[in-house]
């Protein structure tokens, strides 16, 4: 035997949970349509398209102020940011944009790049080497935000603000 | 309407739905329209706040439908518990309160989840013990055939569960530092590229790791669970095709053969199979589980039988109808009294969780974020498609709990955690874009 009350609770469940379902839909949706920003993929130069797509290359003159923040280093203030701009030197020597006073950087330790809408990492033969995010830096990559750049005992994040 | 404030607002439903859920089996067992059922909802939105108010003072931007539907789902499994057994309810209504409380002391602790890339390796480490542990002799527990279980003394637990989380987090960080290589200096063959050697090593290593899994634990869910999971954030890491369907052929290869030689995966394949088959249903192993899910699920009709209506033990006996209602086959148990209306319902919580975690990947500005977010949505469906589609038979049925409903323990902890760790990755990916 079915009591009558039963049956108004199951279906006032079904309802209450469809009503909440659809109100969560409706903001989902909403938001997926609203705040995607999807950023128009400019034609990048060969060869320097991010080539796994899971970032979006960003245009120039889009914002886009790359900056290696100070993690820790020698002589260097964490938190110090230094504008990379249309790329940098990173060195122990006279030639380099952002000077290190680390005892393992090099002269003309590392070189970043920007072309197009990204900022390129390139080891310039030093003697000890760059690492990206703790792994030694092979041939040029392109940086990502967060992405930890480490020469010597000095240590940047990189950032695309 | 701030992302806190709708929070807020979405734990009311939720909290209507345990006390009509419950007002319903009172209903129907004793005949009263009791009062305690009211308790019960009152209790539990005083819980959801609670959690709320920690991610409310933590965790301020991030994703505000997550908890509510994860709340959403735990009220489904109560009612669904309480309904089946009373005392396995209350275990796990206890075991919601420790989740909650593992919940926020995750999210307190792992508020900056870059802390997480530091002991990357401890946790691959970590995560693979715990899926051998099972083996291990003295702590190690068979059930119907598959190692899944751990008995330490008083305390059983499932290592999977849990596993799966550290084996997602340490896939994220890994592939974030070797993505870039595993596609650009790969080998190119006609239309496919084929990764360095050197990088393939570790992808080898993971399907090795699905496939002893397989050996070992007997579980084709789990292994493929973990293995679909990679395959995931392999394809979200390099944007390859070539390589999730490299990694699909490796599985299927080796899921052929391991499934044609150890006889537990064999049984099961028979009575998915042919669940109908009189052989098989009266074998002991055999199908009668799967055939009585599907009877079950058919019975359900479009609206269901209502709550407290579904029939779990033939009457007059001890034997069961439906073998292993309060976990294996508790889909079948919603679908039978809340009809297909009811399970659509459940399977959309679940798709729109998926889609937050999805959501929150896109708009993630770091490769971990993004990886750590879309690999934690990939586990958490791959579960789900797991036991759902074992227990409406599109794939061979294995016991993988159905997240946050299913009775368990080390499935509603491991959950809760990685919930959490999806709320702190949202938080820190809103807050950018906010």
């Amino acid at each position: 035997m079915v009591e009558p009350a039963s049956v108004l609770l199951k279906y006032g469940f079904l309802i209450v949970l469809y009503l909440f379902l659809v109100w969560v839909s409706r903001n989902a949706l909403r938001d997926l349509a609203g705040k995607t920003v999807s950023r128009p993929a400019p034609a990048a130069p060969a060869g320097l398209v991010d080539a796994t797509g899971l970032h979006s290359l960003t245009p120039e003159g889009d914002g886009l102020e790359p900056q290696l923040v100070v993690e820790r280093g020698v002589g260097l203030q964490p938190g110090m940011a230094f504008d990379i701009g249309d790329g940098a030197v990173l060195g122990r020597g006279d030639s380099a944009e952002i000077r290190l006073q680390d005892p393992f950087a090099s002269g003309r330790h590392a070189r970043l790049i920007r072309q197009g809408g990204i900022v390129v990492i390139e080891d310039l033969g030093s003697t000890n080497g760059t690492y990206l995010n703790g792994e030694l830096l092979q041939g040029p990559q392109p940086l990502h935000a967060g992405d930890r750049v480490r020469i010597g005992d000095t240590e940047f994040v990189y950032e695309d603000r | 309407m701030s992302a806190r404030n709708r929070e807020l607002l979405a734990l009311v439903p939720a909290s209507l739905l345990l006390t009509a859920g419950f007002a319903a089996v009172f209903v129907e067992r004793d005949d009263v329209l009791s009062d305690v059922s009211l308790t019960y909802g009152a209790i539990f939105l005083g819980l959801c706040l609670v959690a709320h108010l920690v991610i409310r003072f933590t965790l301020p931007d991030a994703d505000p439908y997550l908890f509510p539907l994860a709340a959403t789902l735990a009220c489904f499994g109560l009612v669904m518990i309480y309904r089946i057994d009373e005392t396995l309810a209350r275990e796990q209504a206890q075991w919601f309160v420790v989740g909650l409380v593992l919940f926020g002391a995750t999210i307190v602790a792992v508020r900056d989840i870059t802390v997480l890339e530091r002991y990357r390796y401890v946790i691959a480490t970590a995560s693979i013990i715990l899926l051998l542990l099972p083996r291990l002799p003295g702590i190690g527990q068979q059930v119907n055939g598959a190692y899944l279980g751990v008995k330490l003394g008083p305390i059983a637990f499932q290592p999977a569960e849990f596993a799966k989380i550290g084996i997602v987090v340490f896939l994220s960080s890994y592939l974030r530092d070797t993505r870039q290589l595993l596609v650009s200096a790969g080998r190119r063959i006609g239309p496919v590229v084929l990764p360095p050697l050197k990088h393939l090593g570790p992808m080898l290593v993971v399907w090795g790791l699905a496939m002893l899994l397989l050996v070992f634990i007997r579980d084709l869910g789990s292994s493929l669970m973990f293995f679909g999971a990679f395959l995931a954030l392999l394809y979200v890491a390099t944007n390859r095709l070539s390589f999730v369907l490299f990694g699909l052929g490796l599985f299927a290869a080796g899921g052929w053969f391991f499934a044609s030689t150890v006889g537990h995966v064999q049984n099961r394949i028979d009575a998915w199979r042919d669940p109908f088959d009189p052989e098989l249903y009266d074998r002991v192993g055999g199908s009668y589980q799967i055939a009585q899910s599907l009877f079950a699920q058919a019975d359900g009709g479009l609206f269901g039988q209502g709550f407290a209506q579904s029939i779990l033990q033939i009457p007059g006996t001890d034997s069961q109808l439906l073998p292993a209602a309060h976990t294996d086959l508790i889909y079948a148990v919603i679908v039978n009294e809340l009809g297909l209306v009811g399970a659509v319902g459940v399977l959309v919580v679940y798709l729109l969780i998926v889609e937050r975690a999805m959501k929150t990947s896109i708009i993630a500005s770091d490769s971990f974020s993004k990886l750590l977010a879309a690999g934690l949505g990939a586990v958490f469906a791959l579960q789900v498609f797991v036991i759902v589609g074992g227990v409406t038979k599109v794939i061979p049925l294995t016991g993988v709990t159905l997240p946050l409903i299913s009775y368990g323990g080390s499935s509603i902890l491991a959950n809760f955690v990685l919930l959490a760790l999806l709320l702190a990755v949202s938080d820190k990916a809103r807050r950018r874009t906010a």
